[in-house]
């Protein structure tokens, strides 16, 4: 499904990434952990789109696609979706109205026919029930005045009325408390399934005990420096990320 | 004063000495006295320079280079109905060029001890009122325009509502100009006198059914006596090429309270002046404006607030959005007299730039001669923030639609606060139907 290759980037003529090389297929759950400053926050913006990133080397190919090529709301109609690690505020900008011009825009493009208030609703209160949200906040203007913890669960509920293919988490367990991670993490746990990838982006390994992964990918320095299975995370846990780093100097 | 300004000095003056005879209440001494004054103001002050401090940013030149003339008494044919709202059940006034229509007006069920109708009418018939009120509120013209509408003062609207009286509807204000012909200028004057107690909503819209070219020069005055309450909404959708002035003055009695909701969207020069007094305590007054600035339209806001009395509340919240090649100009003063301790007054100013070719200025003023205030002022100008953007369009939405969703939930805050559903519904759409056509974002992100 994603397919990253030799990916450089660099932000101010600073190299952020040096060559991440990355495989992700449908159904998979992907962890990317690592050090502060690692970069794991920009490999997550530059799947999505956003601007003042400059790819310098390598490709990135969503099904068979140049992902880098499309415009945001195009990557967003192919199924790419990204949790941010903080939702900006849209005063003025009605929750409900937001979703339901997000969705019919990627089911047009999709070439589905657009959902009626009706038919929106009715999806929309299923989607709440994951999230363990209720209707006011579809009242309420996007992410304005919401906790933390309430930003998050309005993250995972987009995802949740989009159905992504490919849904990338980025540090979607900070600022919250164990039990608001735990609802996150049951809403994203409801939404695996065989046909639709994540990546989950984090900086600890806690939010793995609730969201398991079936890899684990270190990036430190701009590159991918470990990859292995859900007990690598546990390795690191215990040891640190001075460990790997010190192996790497080694 | 130049030459530049002299010249069409003479030509008002010389228009407004054939027009003086002809006017309603002529043999009035009192009203002539009141024109002839006004008259003398005007040459005194001149026309307004740039170099003074309320007109630094709003040249008059491309007003005082057309060649205006009086509406005469002739009235177009009017199709009321392009321009009702559906779904606002008002009590109905309509103004076609100055002029008070009866025909077009529906009026016949208001209750007993509110009249609204034509100030002209009033005049002739029954002066007590005008004589006792006109140019109380407004004082000494502080411009020639105000002198000029003064000087000229005829028909326009008058409302008095009595002692206790409520309206049980609002009351909807059409001011039609049109001027196909010969440019026109149209010196309006409205009155309106809420007694001890009373309440009214009053929703104003100037309106054009062309695109003709002549100036609004309006000047209303609005008195309300202790514990009096209005709503007032007003919406300018001038024609594009049309000049818009519009002053107001009012004058709040102990704990009256003043609601003032604006939106601007017409018109190639616009300027709104509100001047409220405080002359009572404990009264309060909210204003909260919006102003859609594009394509070779000025906009000016006019805001001076005069706590007089301890203990009055004023708050004011005015947001712009601009888009092309425009100019919009916020100019918003408190003045908080050494005697109005206990004044509360806040003032703020937001502007969004959707053209690098847009012009803002914007001037919060406070000045503070009390002690134990609370008192605040702020303006913001910026762009649309480009996290939102992304945020928007990562979910799906493309940037063109994107760009006015947030435009739209910048205006939402005023819309919304706006009482009189239809007509925030109108100015909705017709700010969306704006953002859609404007090129915005296509120069700057």
């Amino acid at each position: 499904m994603l397919n990253i290759e030799k990916l450089q980037v660099s932000v101010d003529d600073k190299p952020i990434l040096n060559g991440v090389d990355l495989k992700v297929n449908a159904g998979e759950v992907h962890a990317i952990m690592g050090p502060n400053g690692s970069g794991k926050s920009t490999l997550a913006h530059i799947l999505a789109g956003r601007d003042g990133y400059a790819v310098t080397g390598g490709t990135v190919s969503f099904e068979g696609e140049n992902l880098l090529a499309l415009e945001p709301e195009e990557r967003a109609h192919r199924g790419v979706f990204l949790a941010m690690q903080y939702p900006v505020e849209l005063p003025g900008v009605n929750n409900m109205v937001f979703m339901k011009t997000a969705l019919n825009a990627v089911r047009t493009a999709r070439g589905e026919a657009a959902l009626d208030a009706v038919g929106f609703m009715k999806l929309v209160r299923e989607r709440l029930r994951l999230v363990q949200m209720d209707e006011r906040f579809l009242k309420r203007n996007v992410n304005a005045g919401f906790s933390g913890g309430e930003k998050k669960r309005n993250e995972i509920l987009q995802m949740a009325v989009l159905e992504p293919k490919l849904a990338i988490l980025d540090e979607t367990d900070s600022g919250l408390d164990i039990d608001a991670m735990r609802v996150v993490a049951d809403g994203v746990n409801a939404l695996r399934s065989p046909e639709r990838a994540m990546i989950v982006v984090t900086h600890y390994q806690r939010l793995l005990d609730y969201i398991e992964p079936d890899f684990v990918h270190v990036l430190a320095g701009g590159r991918i420096v470990r990859s292995g299975d859900r007990t690598l995370a546990q390795e690191l846990e215990e040891k640190g990320y001075g460990w790997l780093e010190q192996e790497d100097a080694a | 004063m130049n030459a530049a300004a002299t010249a069409p000095l003479a030509s008002y003056r010389d228009s407004l000495a054939r027009l003086q005879p002809q006017l309603s209440g002529a043999g009035q001494p009192w009203l002539a006295q009141y024109r002839r004054e006004a008259g003398s103001h005007l040459q005194q002050l001149g026309f307004p320079q740039r170099r003074q401090e309320a007109w630094r940013y709003t040249s008059v030149d491309r007003l005082l280079q057309q060649d205006f003339v009086p509406a005469g008494a002739a009235l177009p044919d009017i199709d009321l109905g392009a321009f009702l709202l559906p779904q606002l059940d008002a009590h109905r006034a309509v103004f076609v060029n100055g002029r008070f229509v009866a025909g077009l007006s529906s009026l016949d069920t208001l209750p007993a001890g509110v009249n609204v109708g034509s100030l002209k009418q009033q005049i002739e018939c029954n002066p007590s009122v005008p004589a006792r009120w006109l140019g109380r509120a407004a004082g000494v013209p502080q411009h020639a325009f105000s002198a000029l509408n003064t000087a000229a003062i005829d028909d326009g609207l008058i409302i008095t509502v009595a002692q206790g009286q409520k309206l049980d509807r609002p009351v909807e204000v059409l001011h039609l100009t049109t001027a196909p012909g010969a440019a026109l200028v149209v010196p309006s004057r409205s009155l309106l006198l809420l007694e001890v107690g009373a309440q009214a909503t009053l929703v104003e819209r100037f309106v054009s059914p062309d695109a003709s070219l002549y100036f609004n020069n309006s000047l209303s005055e609005i008195v309300l006596q202790d514990d009096a309450e209005l709503e007032h909404v007003w919406l300018q959708e001038e024609s594009p090429a049309a000049f818009h002035l519009h002053s107001l003055f009012i004058n709040q009695h102990a704990r009256s309270r003043y609601r003032n909701t604006g939106f601007a969207l017409g018109g190639a020069w616009a300027r709104t002046e509100l001047n409220i007094d405080f002359l009572g305590e404990a009264a309060a007054a909210e204003l909260d404006g919006l102003y859609v600035t594009g394509e070779q339209q000025l906009t000016d806001t006019h805001i001076d607030i005069r706590h007089g009395v301890p203990g009055c509340r004023s708050h004011t919240n005015y947001k712009g959005l601009l888009h092309g090649k425009c100019r919009a100009v916020f100019d918003g003063r408190i003045e908080v007299k050494s005697r109005a301790s206990k004044t509360d007054a806040h003032l703020h100013n937001a502007n969004l730039l959707l053209s690098r070719n847009a012009e803002v200025d914007t001037k919060p003023q406070l000045e503070i001669y009390a002690d134990d205030v609370k008192c605040s002022h702020g303006t913001t100008v910026g762009q649309l923030d480009p996290a939102q953007l992304f945020y928007l369009r990562s979910r799906g939405i493309d940037a063109a639609e994107a760009r006015r969703m947030l435009c739209l939930g910048f205006a939402g805050e005023i819309l919304d606060r706006c009482g009189i559903a239809p007509l925030c519904e109108h100015v909705r759409t017709a700010v969306a139907d704006r953002l859609a056509q404007a090129p915005i974002g296509a120069e700057r992100v």
